[in-house]
């Protein structure tokens, strides 16, 4: 290899412009630290630091936010990481989700007789791997990063090892996630392979570059081995947002990882998903009807298998994640949409992703209180009489589901509406309608968990026994609080919002 | 304060007024009565330095922007909306005054009150608008707070029937209305009245559907039906809202909109309004009950200023030149200024003749009242001879010439139907005025009736003087009371020229007044009746025609519809749509659920099953 070319390597290699995922690996390592130095009594404190490392970098990141969004698209490391808009506003995503997480976790591990400190460094790690994931510009970052979230995961989905569910949950993430990157990683290769193949228009030795990946890509728009390749890529991706026929995993991991972590893959491995699911079809925009057909197939099968499997559910994380399954294919229509080349499309998804984060965390922040020892054992019934014994969960319960269900004037409602708004002008209309379908099967199951909270009384007290609830302490309600607030402001008033993401 | 923000105060203030009634002061009544009435005096004073000040002015702000469409919220206001605004502050200051003494034993003052507040807002909403988008939110409102303020005693069921009458039946010229809007709209690009002016595209049917708005507001043939149920409603209601202001909006909103007449619609609109002036005329004649009378003339009177709307522009020379001077709005806003001073004073007078007979309303059980109600007789009479026209000295005389003779000119039967209608309204105007204040008292409530205190009287009198100067104007547009601020309007008015009006005028006056006094004794009969039974009962049944008509439609087409309607909406769709389509995503909801055995292996053949799909997308099997 020239030296040359290292030398360039080596100068493009800003560690400055990842200084908020380097912060992050270091108070995992330094979360680690802290349960070997301090006493077993004082590990208290371990959840506050991991929550006070990550809000100050959350702010620290916002602080900065206009100076490195505003300006131009910057490649660094040899063209491995882009640095743009997006990826800013997604490593704010994963900030908020990171510290949300924490607090859950801390109040749900709390319950458990497990080993406190480790949940915290591995979220730490996971969160700056997502961070990676959504600002690479190249497979071999895209897969190291992806396959650090997924190995943390596998970590996190069983960290209940005492509880057979969450290790039967662990295995079977394992075993999916693994197929999962076969799938990826034969698609990555078919792609490398073909763009440097000799013979074709525009190849290149460096086919993993997104950018000459999507020069080659362009000048062979109908080449098969490609198209393989891509809906192969596609394939993996589709894994991480839960998308049919990819989805298969989801109910049976959510109900049996901790409650935090399913809150933590129900919002930020899918948004990580979607995020690169965003990069990755401008990538791929060449072949736009390859993809915008598997997509719609794809978005189409999930919002109706999400809402049908979701209605008769009486496990609340089932439901949750099968509902979760259908948001994944509302935000497959703007993705689509992206591809028919709305340029409000990507704010749209982002939007969405923003409002359903808030929802999302705020239904997960009242199961996390309402679980007992079995945290997999979370049925409807338990939340019987919950708007008269704990008036404030139930409604911020309501108003996290309202917001889900898609009800104005919730965030929820306009997510929902901006992203069916650029699906309508991209003439999505069979989408649409499934869509729409889709969001009255919804409302049912969405409103008849609300009914629980409020309407129903705890029947026979011996037959289906709640599990004590836990006090809503002081962080963990004003996290609520601010939640279910910002559910409702941002479905007023989307201006500030909006304004960043260039929705106007 | 610039003229600008005392505009926005204005409209706002009443609107704070009613929202701390609503808030604050439910259970206060007199605290409520205050804050309103106060509020209504600081409209009224706001209005007459808006007026004076003579700043005419625009103002708009972007409310919603969704692509190409634009909503604004603003204020025009020109010479016609501080004629109107003036009128409706210092009427809705009599009337508030009035209430004061009228409502004082009344249980749900605040309601009352706030309800006041309420339409002051909306009404001066509509005054205010610069497009017909906002004009129909306020058209809205001042529907809304008509319907509380008729139902205010909606213990009685034939208050909250009217309520709701006059509601839907407002409903059905709102639709027009709407239709009229979103068509001006399409066709224009634009609802700002100031832009409107300069629209080059005509149509018959836009200004006709604007038109069915003024037909349900202003209670034009044929949703005249529920203004006289109206009636129903406080005293004082009937005489700010369904005389003086609300009614009157109709024609206000057909003066904005008069850019956009064309000859065919201006023949309509004509027609309309003469139709409804002679029919209401008719019906006044056979009434028993003081605000029907009332309520009937009403109508007649508002058909008169929708005709002399419809008579369109005369032209005249002006420096040489043929110019078209639009004589129907000069006319038509005069009328209404004229007629909601003194119809505003014919309601109060007749709510402190209820209120002095102790809440009798039968003009054949009253009589005598000229001693017990001294001040209510002369500012009575004042009126009675103010819409009846009086040559030279009441205000009535100089609006009502105004119009006829811009009738003479332009349409020869509408001017012989004016004319016969000029004579019925002496005719019943008299009859009323002999049988309530001459004569003898031939009830108890009347033998015993006295007048009010001067919260009842003092509005009485301001608004008895205003009918006796507020018809002074000159051809350059000055009037007497209303200096030059109002020339962009009053300089519209024909005038009619030599003796021949006041001889007219003076005949339709004496056969209408004498044929009254002579026929009618002071009896507790109606001397029509015994003595030509068969003219009575012809009058009678024109009366009836439309409620027979309307109640046949109703009971008989719509109630079966409505039925048809509901066991297809209980059998359909509640059994076989929603209970049927709640099965079929239930069992396939089942089905789903099958599917997540739990079982690793199965989930792995998922995996195959997807990745051998997408395979075969990719080698275009399913393109």
């Amino acid at each position: 290899m020239p030296i040359t070319l290292l030398q360039t390597l080596a100068a493009t290699n800003d560690w400055r412009s990842i200084a908020p995922e380097i912060f992050l690996g270091c108070l995992g390592l330094a979360l680690l630290g802290l349960e070997m130095l301090l006493p077993k009594k004082e590990h208290g404190v371990i959840p506050f630091a991991a929550i006070l490392g990550q809000g100050g970098l959350l702010i620290a990141v916002l602080a900065g936010f206009h100076h490195a969004a505003d300006g131009p698209a910057m490649k660094t490391f040899g063209g491995l990481i882009q640095h743009d808009r997006i990826g800013e506003m997604f490593r704010v995503f994963f900030l908020i989700t990171a510290v949300l997480v924490s607090v859950l976790g801390a109040v749900a591990l709390a319950k458990q007789r497990m080993p406190k400190t480790e949940f915290f460094a591995i979220v730490s790690v996971v969160t700056a791997a997502m961070m990676l994931l959504v600002q690479s510009n190249h497979f071999v970052m895209l897969f190291v990063a992806l396959e650090t979230v997924t190995v943390g995961f596998y970590i996190l989905v069983s960290y209940t090892r005492t509880n057979p569910l969450s290790l039967e949950a662990g295995l079977k993430y394992l075993i999916t996630g693994a197929l999962s990157s076969g799938l990826l990683l034969f698609g990555i290769v078919l792609l490398y392979g073909v763009g440097g193949l000799n013979g074709l228009k525009g190849t290149s030795d460096s086919a993993m570059n997104f950018g000459a990946l999507q020069n080659f890509l362009a000048q062979n728009p109908d080449n098969f081995l490609a198209a393989a390749g891509i809906v192969l890529v596609l394939a993996g991706v589709a894994f991480k947002i839960g998308a049919v026929p990819f989805q298969i995993w989801v109910p049976d991991v959510y109900q049996g990882a901790p409650t935090p972590v399913t809150a933590f893959l129900a919002v930020g491995s899918k948004a990580a998903g979607f995020a690169v699911l965003l990069t990755l079809a401008q990538v791929f925009s060449a072949y736009a009807p390859l993809v915008t057909s598997v997509l719609g197939v794809m978005a189409a099968a999930t919002i109706l298998f999400g809402n049908l499997a979701a209605l008769s559910q009486g496990n609340v994380k089932r439901l949750i994640g099968l509902s979760g399954v259908s948001h994944a294919g509302y935000l497959l229509l703007g993705v689509i949409a992206t591809l028919h080349g709305q340029v409000l499309a990507q704010g749209a998804v982002i939007f969405y992703l923003f409002g359903y984060l808030l929802a999302s965390f705020a239904v997960f922040g009242v199961m996390t209180h309402l679980a007992g020892e079995d945290d997999a054992d979370q049925r409807r019934e338990h939340y019987a009489g919950l708007g008269r014994t704990h008036p404030f969960l139930a409604v911020v319960l309501a108003i996290g589901l309202g917001s889900l269900a898609g009800i104005p004037p919730l965030a929820g409602f306009m997510g929902k509406l901006l992203v069916f708004i650029v699906a309508f002008k991209a003439r999505l209309y069979w989408l649409l309608a499934v869509a729409v379908v889709g969001v009255v099967l919804s409302i049912y199951y969405y409103f008849s968990w609300i009914r629980e909270a409020f309407f129903e009384e705890p029947n026979d007290p011996g037959a289906t026994r709640q599990p004590a609830r836990t006090p809503v302490g002081l962080i963990p309600g004003l996290v609520l609080t601010l939640l279910a607030a910002a559910s409702v402001l941002l479905g007023f008033y989307q201006g500030g919002l909006a304004g960043i993401i260039g929705l106007r | 304060m610039t003229m600008l923000q005392h505009a926005i105060l204005v409209l706002l203030l009443p609107l704070a007024s009613a929202a701390v009634i609503a808030l604050l002061l439910r259970r206060a009544g007199g605290a409520a009565a205050f804050v309103s009435t106060a509020t209504a005096t600081a409209i009224a004073m706001i209005a007459v330095i808006l007026a004076v000040h003579g700043d005419r002015f625009e103002a708009a702000m972007e409310w919603l922007r969704l692509g190409g469409f634009r909503l604004t919220l603003g204020i025009k206001f020109d010479d016609l909306a501080a004629l109107m605004l003036c009128i409706v502050g210092v009427v809705g200051l009599c009337v508030h005054v009035f209430s004061l003494g009228y409502m004082k034993e009344d249980g749900a003052k605040a309601r009352y009150f706030g309800g006041l507040s309420i339409f002051m807002f909306s009404m001066i909403g509509i005054v205010l608008a610069d497009n017909l988008f906002m004009i129909f939110i306020f058209w809205e409102l001042v529907g809304f707070s008509s319907w509380v303020l008729i139902n205010h005693f909606h213990e009685k069921q034939s208050a909250s029937e009217a309520a709701k009458k006059a509601f839907i039946v407002n409903r059905v010229g709102d639709f027009g209305f709407l239709l009229g809007i979103i068509m001006c709209w399409w066709v224009n690009g634009t609802v700002n009245f100031s832009a409107l002016a300069h629209a080059h595209a005509f149509s018959t049917a836009i200004p006709l559907l604007l038109f069915c708005g003024a037909v349900g507001k202003s209670a034009q043939l044929p949703l005249q039906v529920w203004l006289p149920d109206a009636m129903e409603g406080p005293t004082p209601v009937s005489a700010l809202i369904h005389a003086a202001t609300m009614v009157a909006a109709g024609i206000f909103m057909l003066c904005r909109i008069e850019p956009l007449m064309v000859p065919e619609a201006l023949n309509v609109i004509l027609w309309v309004g003469a139709a409804t002036a002679l029919y209401a005329a008719l019906c006044a004649i056979t009434q028993r009950d003081i605000k029907k009378v009332l309520a009937y003339s009403t109508l007649s009177q508002l058909g008169y200023m929708v005709a002399a709307f419809g008579l369109g522009s005369i032209a005249t020379e002006h420096e040489g030149k043929a110019v078209l001077v639009a004589a129907g709005v000069g006319a038509a806003m005069f009328h209404l200024t004229t007629h909601a001073f003194f119809k505003a004073l014919l309601f109060l007078g007749s709510g402190s003749v209820i209120h002095g007979c102790h809440h009798e309303q039968d003009i054949f059980k009253m009589g005598g009242l000229r001693k017990k109600m001294p001040l209510t007789f002369v500012t009575f009479t004042i009126g009675v001879f103010a819409i009846a026209g009086l040559p030279f000295i009441t205000a009535g005389f100089y609006s009502k010439d105004a119009i006829l003779h811009l009738a003479q000119e332009k349409n020869t039967a509408v001017f012989a139907i004016l004319v016969f209608t000029a004579v019925l309204t002496s005719f019943y105007m008299f009859r009323m005025w002999k049988l309530v204040f001459l004569g003898t008292p031939r009830s108890d409530e009347a033998a015993h009736a006295h007048e009010g205190g001067p919260s009842l009287t003092l509005p009485l009198v301001v608004l008895a003087i205003l009918s006796l100067v507020g018809g002074y104007t000159t051809h350059e547009g000055t009037g007497l009371i209303y200096g030059d601020r109002f020339k962009g309007v009053l300089s519209l008015i024909p005038h009619a020229e030599g003796w021949s009006v006041v001889a007219m005028s003076l005949g339709i006056l004496a056969v209408g007044a004498g044929a009254a006094l002579l026929l009618y004794k002071s009896g507790p009969v109606d001397s029509l009746a015994a003595r030509l039974p068969a003219v009575f009962l012809g009058l009678h049944l024109v009366k009836e025609s439309f409620d027979t008509a309307y109640n046949y439609y109703v009971a008989k087409i719509q109630q079966r519809f409505a039925l048809l309607l509901g066991a297809l909406d209980d059998i359909l769709i509640a059994g076989v749509i929603v209970r049927g389509c709640a099965t079929v995503a239930e069992l396939f909801g089942l089905g789903a659920r099958a599917l997540h055995t739990g079982s690793l292996h199965t989930y792995v053949w998922w995996f195959l099953g997807g990745a051998a799909a997408l395979w075969a997308f990719a080698a275009g099997w399913f393109h």
